[in-house]
């Protein structure tokens, strides 16, 4: 429900092709029988028009349809001619001050797409980003659905993204994501191991990443002799197993055998015996859970091992759910 | 059956000749749910006739008895079931499902009116098939996921999988009328192979390098299996049309009698929601027709293509309202201020919808309070 997440103003921001920042204001207020995106440019009434067509075509690849606000956009100078890479930062204004979106920290985004109706994105100009920065295209947020980690529907390739807890005691605790892409094998059935690479990893983890993905396939039944797999971390360099349960359940929507959440899914769970399909404790269980506690969203689903349920902190449960996030605490990955 | 053949066989000879009228019913039950029945026919056993006029006011006649339709009425001949399905939860998932088993109960006595039967006059159109009405069923589960009313997270729960059953079940009873017995999460792996589909998308991109000839075929299969069917504004305006048209009153008494006001607060915004649900009504019930923009004076094609969006995106809004209905009708007291606000925007989407739709021009609709604005 976003009936108490939503804001009354929201700022996007996004790097100009000059090097300067263009702030996209969205405000929301009563529809009162008027249009429900109103945009505005200084000195560019044609950017406008193209902002209110972004934003209601992106609206398309939402469930839920609200007539009720108005969303007034403005953008704080005329972009350069030509330069469509404010158009991400427009979508995601839009979808924030609406609670649909419930980013974390300040959003900075270039992306432009052909194709917003299907939530695609097609790409950017910019070059060269700062980290922290939303980007769009194949290599880097392909769909709007991304931003939960959600494989889209109407691609080719499939991936699907899942976040764990990192924790070093360190200021840089935070959630990583893990990213697994699959492809179909050309030829199914060769008897060959499945080709798994993990790249930026040194070979232990590989090894490791492959050894998982194999023995949680291997419990699935299906996984086996079909797919081309890629995994990505979105930090490369950390220590510890916790983040298989992560990456077993990334595989499992990847490859169309999960049931979805409408968030992101944060998990944390190792196992010595994947091709049972068990899921077993982890370290550090009182810093973990205070981290998903303070950055669950809206829709998030969070798995943890079931060893962990008799430990849990008191009122983490009510905490998340208030939040409109669930917990649960598991013995093993599968349906029930 | 036997008994019953004399009979008629009797009456007939007796009266004026009269042959029961060629009917199929081998079908019926198993891969079709509903078939519409000529005059005269004796409702096979088993099944049930539902007699619709064109108000959409039905009754229904029970097996054995002969069909007989009065002045402006429609037959169909209907099978109870059980009935089995396959429904995918999630369009992002095809490999991971839902087993639904679900019959069609006779009809209730204590309802006004009987859910199944509004279905049939409103939606049915011609034939039921289980096919067809199993993507209705999918398409209301997946708005109802999507949108986060009902849940079915990754490692569901026990408790979780118990809620949504009831929430599922209520939904399944509120929006088509039939109860389901049994639904059980099933692996479609078989049936819908992923990599498969994915190879087909590949292959179907214009930038794909040619595949093999064995990879072509499996691609060429998905796609012949759904075809896209066209948006043809005069057929979906009025079936969207005669959705509202029909169901809207139905819907009314349904929330009338689905929440009892608590207190004078309640009670307010009980009726308010009423009252707007009546002029939503009236306005759907006094339309103007969608080829003019005013007494013989035609509409242009692209604002007739406009009309008969905003009419499915009123139906689409009549579809989220029977949704809420089932979670009026299994929520407790506690969740009454969020449904009744959920109610509000459907209201309002509505409301939005059907008023864009009286509309002649796009220029119309957003120009309303326009001028006063800097």
């Amino acid at each position: 429900m976003n009936v108490a997440a939503s804001l009354e103003t929201s700022v996007c921001r996004s790097i100009a092709a000059d090097g300067g920042m263009l702030a996209i204001t969205a405000t929301r207020r009563p529809r009162a029988g008027r249009a429900d995106v109103k945009c505005s440019v200084p000195g560019a009434p044609a950017v406008a028009e193209r902002m209110q067509q972004v934003v209601r075509l992106a609206r398309h690849a939402e469930a839920r349809f609200d007539s009720r606000d108005q969303v007034v956009l403005s953008l704080d100078r005329a972009p350069g001619d030509g330069e469509r890479d404010w158009e991400l930062a427009a979508v995601l204004a839009d979808r924030i001050v609406r609670g649909v979106f419930t980013p974390q920290r300040e959003v900075v985004a270039n992306g432009w797409s052909d194709a917003w109706h299907l939530g695609r994105i097609d790409g950017r100009r910019l070059a060269g980003a700062p980290a922290g920065v939303l980007l769009g295209g194949a290599d880097a947020l392909p769909h709007l659905g991304a931003l939960n980690g959600q494989p889209d529907p109407g691609a080719g390739i499939s991936s699907a993204r899942a976040w764990f807890p990192m924790h070093s005691g360190g200021e840089h605790d935070g959630l990583g994501w893990v990213e697994v892409s699959v492809r179909p094998l050309a030829r199914l059935g060769e008897g060959e191991d499945d080709p798994v690479s993990v790249p930026d990893v040194d070979a232990v983890r590989q090894a490791q990443v492959a050894a998982v993905l194999a023995g949680a396939r291997h419990f699935d039944g299906r996984g086996q002799g079909r797919w081309r797999t890629t995994v990505r971390f979105g930090e490369p360099r950390f220590s510890g197993d916790s983040y298989q349960l992560a990456l077993v359940m990334a595989d499992r929507m990847a490859r169309g055998r999960e049931f979805a959440a409408r968030g992101r899914v944060i998990a944390t769970g190792a196992s010595r015996a994947w091709h049972a399909g068990r899921v077993e404790a982890v370290e550090a269980l009182a810093p973990k859970c205070a981290l998903i506690a303070r950055e669950a969203a809206p829709g998030d689903r969070i798995l943890l091992p079931k060893d962990w349920e008799a430990a849990l902190p008191q009122g983490l449960r009510e905490a998340l759910r208030a939040r409109g996030a669930s917990l649960a605490c598991v013995e093993r990955i599968g349906i029930i | 059956m036997l008994g019953s053949l004399i009979k008629s066989t009797l009456q007939g000879t007796l009266r004026f000749p009269q042959r029961q009228p060629e009917f199929d019913a081998t079908r019926l039950g198993s891969a079709a749910i509903a078939l519409p029945a000529p005059n005269g026919l004796v409702v096979p056993a088993a099944c049930a006739a539902v007699l619709v006029d064109r108000s959409g006011r039905s009754r229904r006649q029970a097996a054995g008895s002969r069909i007989a339709v009065l002045e402006g009425e429609s037959a169909w001949c209907v099978h109870p079931g059980p009935y089995t399905c396959e429904l995918l939860p999630f369009a992002g998932a095809p490999e991971i499902g839902l087993r639904v088993h679900f019959a069609i109960d006779a009809s209730d006595p204590r309802a006004t009116h009987q859910r199944f039967d509004l279905f049939l006059a409103s939606e049915a159109g011609c034939t039921v098939e289980l096919t067809g009405f199993a993507g209705l069923a999918q398409t209301a589960l997946q708005r109802e996921l999507a949108q986060g009313n009902l849940e079915l997270p990754p490692c569901t729960t026990l408790e979780e999988w118990n809620a949504f059953r009831s929430g599922f079940n209520q939904l399944m009873y509120t929006r088509f009328g039939v109860t389901v017995d049994d639904c059980v999460p099933v692996d479609l792996g078989a049936a819908n192979d992923y990599a498969a589909m994915l190879d087909a998308r590949l292959a179907a991109r214009p930038d794909a390098i040619q595949p093999p000839a064995a990879a072509r075929e499996q691609a060429a299969a998905p796609h012949s299996a759904t075809p896209q069917q066209a948006f043809v504004p005069a057929c979906e305006d009025a079936r969207a049309l005669r959705r509202l048209f029909l169901e809207l009153p139905c819907l009314m008494c349904a929330v009338r009698m689905a929440v009892m006001p608590a207190d004078q607060g309640r009670f307010r915004q009980h009726q308010e929601l009423l009252r707007r649900l009546d002029l939503v009504s009236l306005s759907v019930g006094t339309m103007p027709a969608l080829e003019l923009a005013a007494p013989g004076q035609p509409l242009a094609q692209d604002e007739q293509l406009r009309r008969a969006r905003h009419s499915r995106r009123a139906a689409a809004a009549l579809d989220e309202a029977w949704a809420l209905l089932a979670r009026l009708k299994v929520a407790g007291e506690g969740p009454l201020d969020a449904l009744f606000d959920e109610a509000d925007r459907i209201v309002a989407n509505l409301e939005a919808e059907a008023g864009a739709r009286r509309a002649v021009s796009a220029r119309e609709v957003e120009a309303d309070f326009e001028p006063e604005e800097a």
